[in-house]
């Protein structure tokens, strides 16, 4: 932290006083301003559409294509939480709210366990042809999904997996492992070679190394790509129409309500912002991974 | 572990697979009309665009059908606007449902094409005897009745915003001359007349559709949907040329040109009844009038109304219009009695009644609408002299229905340009030699 | 099954040498096999038959590729993609991640970049329509920039209005003008149509022709229209009903069209130049009256589409990539970082020598994962797009969907895309065999 504040380009080299008079305190603050100053703008612009998408989401059906959003700030009179009160009553979201949490959950526990065992082989496992085989997974990655749906379709249909949540949950575990397994290979190749080394001569087995030392150093990585992984399912639409029939999750559902020909921004805003309250909480959850420091100082 | 199990679920399935299918084969079954009142059970899986209100409406029809037959289960599954991606995975897929409704029937001519389709001759009586013509004419193949539209919109209504109208003096006209007449009466009171919501293209066609039946008359539009006359025939100049009277005023189209092309329907619908309205009128069919409704504070009567497509050089009242089909994929004595029932005046009314509605069921009892402007849109469509199937939608999906490419597109280039009504034509039909019927 | 004796020859130990490795392998090998492998096997020989899938057509999809126009565009579009997006979407997330290390509220800021990607693509691109729409009264980009440019270039008090008859002549920079020269004595109307209800004042009266003045000159501004009348009366004509249009300034100009004096009407429209020279001269309203109101950048047209889309695109993504490399930033050794920096270097030094080379791995992750997330972009281009500007933003992927899937149907065709896709991607492998080759 200490060294941090002094993350200024310098123009006077050498070592930097240990203890800060008032007025060097004062300094570095002005001089850290500008940064901030900035930083507040970029996050500003950045919560503009969302802010956008939120007043939307409390401007009445009959209001919403009339005016644009802002108006609200100067109206707060015409905010209601009328379409918020109408989505919740709805069992048909309700119930798919759950059905979504459980796929999201299977779809994101699934793929990085699997993932992250592959990773590893990939990563610090020997084996003839591995460089070959990584790149054939990386070339998984562009097969667009939407190309698997007929042929997975038919397996589906003949295996009965159609319209269960498995049906939803092995489709997102599949698709996700190029990516998956690219990210935390790479990941893993950066953990010190002399500590796995050590392990080794240590006499422990692959499966302990990749569970007492891999998976806690892979950590920051991991929560990273189980938060996204959790939001692409859970944002997800097509695999859900597709292969949910009667199990639907919640775009689906949301979809569901849609008027033919409509705009439908009076369910639109709304339900984008009831399926991003879940998200969120993840992220707060998930959060404390991503600090800084806190994996530098359980590596030593 | 999880995985463990996930893995043991995967070779189960797998194994499963290996053991291949067993075909399930429907006995032979020779449903006579008379058998309509016999006991059946079993399941129907439906599946169809009517999602929200309108969903909660077929129910209500679905309803009606448990009451005749309690042993059979309906599953309805609203679709949506996906609907031709998730018939075409499944029906690709090998499990299609057992009936559904089709949103454009290019798609019904497709799957028949394909030779998944069950013929609807078993109901042939009951439908030739309710609906007209046109309502099960396109999906009939060598004779054979393959579909029938069961849900209809009446595209042949201009909606009109009554204080604009008020404002300017002037009264809904009649005839295609009175018509432009009040649309420049509109413009010098001060407000658009037109809002089109032109970024796709079907509003264009629809205008287009409604012109060309009125001023070749019902034979040419026939020929013409069927590729018999060539896009480039002077009747369809003619037709662009009276279309231009419209789309080529642009002072007078909300927006302008390129405000048009970027207005979605919904949007088009908002600019001319929403609180400080820019235009007068929408040229659209009669769904207008529940997105008037659902979107702007307007009240019907009151606020907004609804007038027929004027007449153009003297012809007598036509419609065109579109709607839902149904069709049915896998041919069960269930599925059969659900058709027989959706094709009574019975079934149409429970859902006229809910509101939303249109109908070209003939023996409809009209006294059932819930309100005024719903009664005189669906009545014009249900005793229209003429009633043609949206032509566009007729014509192969590539050509008449399709985002950014065939009919919509060329559409909106001619929106863009309207001086232009040769080349228009001939791009018209170039495209139709490259997508469209029989290319 | 195996049983302990040991194996004639060495080879066969390759299996035991490599179980652990197989274990660790084949979970995710099965499930690449079945739901990534097979379908692709299956897609190709797809691409192969014709859309119904019933006839062998060879390699006729693929001409039909490239033998139309079909991705013409698309291709373009995507290249345009490829140069700009990923690199882009990476130096942000770049620099943002390492910026927010030196800020408290890092946690407030990761949210609100991280937002955007909590949002369904379809409601991103929904918010991402109405922010880019034209119409400044809706999208609000174009409200930005419509109150700076009002603020500049007000919207005049008759925007829209018209003259009403052929007397009066208009053009964008003179204003509307009475048709012939004026005198000594003459009484010019100035009637306008178009004029909105709105815009009327509401001390208004019902408009009056002067009476003429014998040195002066006097007219009329007024509102040519009435709805009691049929078709809004008769043109160029102060009929009963018609209102006078007050506080118009109408300005008496001479032969060279410049201005010598001007007067404000009454309120019932009437105005009067008393004590003209005589001569001839021109009286019109000047054209600041009927300034129109800043209309509106068209985000949405063709021309400026795609930047349109990747801006959306760019603002979901960031997210991403700031939190893949803070992930990685965290995980970075500090004390090389400290060693570096009692070392005497600058933190741009820090940051180009030690911290860019250490991320190297993570960089190229994000880097390599936007090129194939780029090149597999079509759900927000089709949720951002109008219809008719869809065709100038195409992409491959959204070419194929459509194709595959929305309205089309052709599996065949769709399939062949998705094909040629794959084969897009195999440059990209390359480019990383050598990333790897140095890595390894």
């Amino acid at each position: 932290m200490e060294a941090a504040g002094h993350a200024q380009p310098q123009a006077v080299p050498g070592p930097a006083p240990r203890r800060e008079s008032a007025a060097g305190r004062i300094v570095r603050t002005l001089t850290k301003a500008p940064l901030n100053i900035i930083l507040v703008l970029i996050a500003l612009l950045w919560l503009v559409p969302t802010f956008g998408l939120f007043l939307t989401s409390l401007m009445p059906g009959d209001l919403v294509g009339g005016q644009g959003w802002w108006t609200v700030v100067s109206e707060p009179s015409l905010a209601t939480l009328e379409n918020y009160s109408e989505l919740i009553q709805n069992e048909t979201i309700t119930s798919a709210l759950s059905t979504t949490l459980i796929v999201a959950i299977g779809g994101t526990v699934i793929p990085i366990l699997i993932a992250a065992s592959a990773a590893y082989a990939f990563a610090w496992l020997d084996f003839p042809g591995r460089d070959w085989l990584f790149l054939l997974v990386i070339a998984m990655l562009v097969v667009p999904l939407q190309m698997a749906l007929i042929p997975m379709f038919k397996i589906y249909n003949t295996v009965g997996l159609f319209d269960t949540v498995w049906a939803l949950i092995l489709y997102h575990s599949a698709f996700a492992l190029p990516f998956a397994i690219f990210l935390l290979r790479n990941f893993f190749i950066g953990i010190p070679r002399d500590l796995l080394e050590s392990a080794r001569i240590d006499g422990a087995s692959e499966l302990r190394i990749f569970v007492r030392l891999i998976l806690p150093l892979g950590l920051p990585a991991i929560a990273s790509l189980a938060i996204f992984q959790f939001l692409w399912t859970w944002n997800d639409f097509l695999i859900g129409l597709v292969f949910g029939g009667e199990t639907q999750v919640i775009t689906v559902a949301i979809f569901s309500q849609f008027r033919q020909f409509g705009a439908n921004l009076d369910l639109i805003a709304p339900a984008a912002f009831v399926s991003l309250a879940v998200p969120l909480i993840v992220f707060f959850a998930f959060q404390r991974y991503f600090v800084q420091g806190l994996l530098a100082g359980s590596v030593k | 572990m999880r995985s463990a199990k996930v893995l043991a679920l995967l070779i189960a399935a797998l194994a499963l697979l290996a053991a291949g299918c067993g075909g399930d084969d429907d006995d032979g079954d020779n449903g006579d009309g008379a058998a309509q009142e016999e006991e059946i059970s079993g399941n129907v899986s439906i599946m169809g665009v009517w999602t929200g209100e309108e969903a909660a409406s077929f129910e209500a029809v679905l309803d009606g059908f448990a009451e005749q037959q309690p042993d059979v289960t309906v599953n309805y599954n609203p679709v949506g606007d996906e609907i031709p991606t998730v018939l075409a995975t499944r029906v690709e897929g090998g499990n299609p449902p057992d009936v559904a409704t089709a949103p454009q029937p290019g798609l019904v001519s497709d799957f028949h094409d394909q030779g998944v389709l069950q013929s609807l001759d078993f109901a042939a009586e009951e439908i030739e005897s309710n609906f007209t013509e046109g309502a099960y004419d396109f999906a009939t193949f060598d004779g054979e009745i393959f579909g029938f539209l069961f849900k209809a919109a009446n595209k042949s209504t201009v909606w009109y915003n009554v204080a604009l109208f008020e404002q300017a003096g002037v009264e809904p006209p009649e005839t295609f001359e009175d018509f432009l007449e009040v649309a420049q009466t509109l413009r010098a009171s001060g407000t658009q007349a037109y809002s089109i919501g032109a970024d796709v293209g079907w509003p264009l066609t629809d205008i287009f559709e409604n012109i060309y039946l009125r001023q070749a008359g019902p034979e040419m539009y026939d020929q013409l949907a069927d590729g018999e006359i060539p896009w480039d025939d002077q009747s369809v100049k003619d037709a662009l040329e009276t279309m231009a009277e419209i789309v080529g005023d642009t002072d007078n189209l909300v927006g302008g040109t390129s405000g048009a092309v970027q207005t979605d329907f919904p949007t088009s619908v908002q600019n001319a009844f929403k609180e400080d309205p820019d235009a007068a009128m929408v040229l659209e069919g009669d769904f207008v009038g529940g997105e008037i409704l659902a979107s702007t504070p307007s009240q019907p009567v009151e606020d907004f109304d609804v007038f027929d497509f004027p007449s153009v050089e003297g012809s007598e009242p036509m419609v065109v219009g579109g709607g839902d089909t149904m069709i049915m994929f896998n041919d069960t004595p269930a599925a059969q009695a659900l058709i027989r029932y959706l094709a009574t005046p019975e079934a149409a009314e429970i859902w006229a009644e809910r509101g939303g509605f249109s109908s070209a069921n003939r023996n409809i009892d009209t006294g059932v609408f819930p309100d005024e402007i719903s009664e005189r849109t669906a009545t014009a469509l249900a005793e229209a002299e003429v009633f043609r199937f949206d032509l566009s939608d007729l014509q192969p999906a590539a050509f008449g229905a399709t985002v950014g490419q065939g009919l919509w597109q060329e559409f909106i280039e001619f929106l863009r340009n309207p001086d232009d009504v040769d080349g228009a034509a001939e791009r018209m039909q170039q495209e139709a030699e490259r997508r469209g019927p029989g290319s | 099954m195996a049983t302990p004796e040991r194996p004639p020859q060495a080879r066969p130990s390759f299996w035991r040498r490599h179980r652990t490795t197989l274990a660790f392998l084949a979970p995710a090998a099965l499930f690449l096999g079945i739901w990534i492998v097979y379908p692709t096997i299956y897609t190709i020989v797809r691409s192969l038959f014709d859309r119904s899938g019933s006839e062998f057509v060879g390699l006729s999809n693929y001409e039909q590729i490239f033998t139309t126009d079909l991705l013409v565009t698309a291709i373009k579009n995507n290249a345009l993609w490829l140069a700009v997006v990923p690199a882009l979407v990476t130096a942000i997330g770049l620099v943002f991640g390492v910026l927010i290390e030196r800020i408290r509220w890092s946690v407030a800021f990761r949210l609100a970049v991280f937002m955007p990607m909590a949002i369904s693509l379809f409601a991103a691109g929904v918010i991402w329509r109405l922010m880019d729409e034209k119409d400044p009264e809706r999208g609000a980009i174009n409200a930005g920039i419509a109150a700076v440019a009002d603020a500049f270039d007000p919207r005049g008090a008759l925007s829209g209005a018209e003259p009403s008859s052929d007397d009066v002549a208009g053009s964008p920079d003179r204003g509307l003008s009475f048709d012939q020269p004026v005198e000594q004595g003459d009484v010019v109307p100035l009637g306008l149509t178009a004029v909105a209800a709105d815009d009327i004042p509401e001390d208004a009266e019902e408009a009056r022709e002067p009476e003429a003045l014998a040195d002066g000159i006097t007219g009329v501004v007024w509102r040519d229209f009435t709805p009691e009348l049929e078709g809004g009366g008769e043109p160029g004509v102060v009929e009963r009903g018609e209102v006078g249009l007050p506080d118009v300034i109408v300005e008496l100009r001479d032969q060279d069209g410049a201005a010598i004096e001007t007067v404000e009407t009454e309120a019932n429209g009437t105005f009067a130049f008393e004590q003209v020279e005589a001569g001839t001269y021109e009286v019109a309203v000047g054209p600041t009256t009927f300034e129109e109101p800043f209309a509106g950048v068209e985000w949405l047209g063709p021309s400026l589409i795609t930047p349109a889309i990747m801006i959306a695109y760019i603002w979901v993504w960031a997210g991403f990539a700031m939190v893949v490399i803070g992930a990685g930033l965290a995980a970075l050794p500090r004390d090389v970082l400290e060693a570096a920096r009692t070392d005497g270097a600058t933190e741009l030094q820090v940051f180009r020598r030690v911290t860019v080379p250490l991320l190297r791995p993570v960089l190229i992750v994000v880097f390599v994962t936007m090129l194939i997330n780029v090149l597999k972009v079509f759900d927000i281009v089709l949720s951002v797009a109008p219809g008719p500007v869809q065709s100038d933003a195409n992409v491959i992927a959204l070419a194929m969907w459509r194709t595959a899937f929305g309205g089309v149907n052709d599996f065949g065709l769709g399939s062949a895309i998705a094909v040629f896709l794959f084969v897009l991607v195999v440059p990209l492998l390359a480019f990383n065999i050598r990333n790897f080759r140095r890595e390894v």
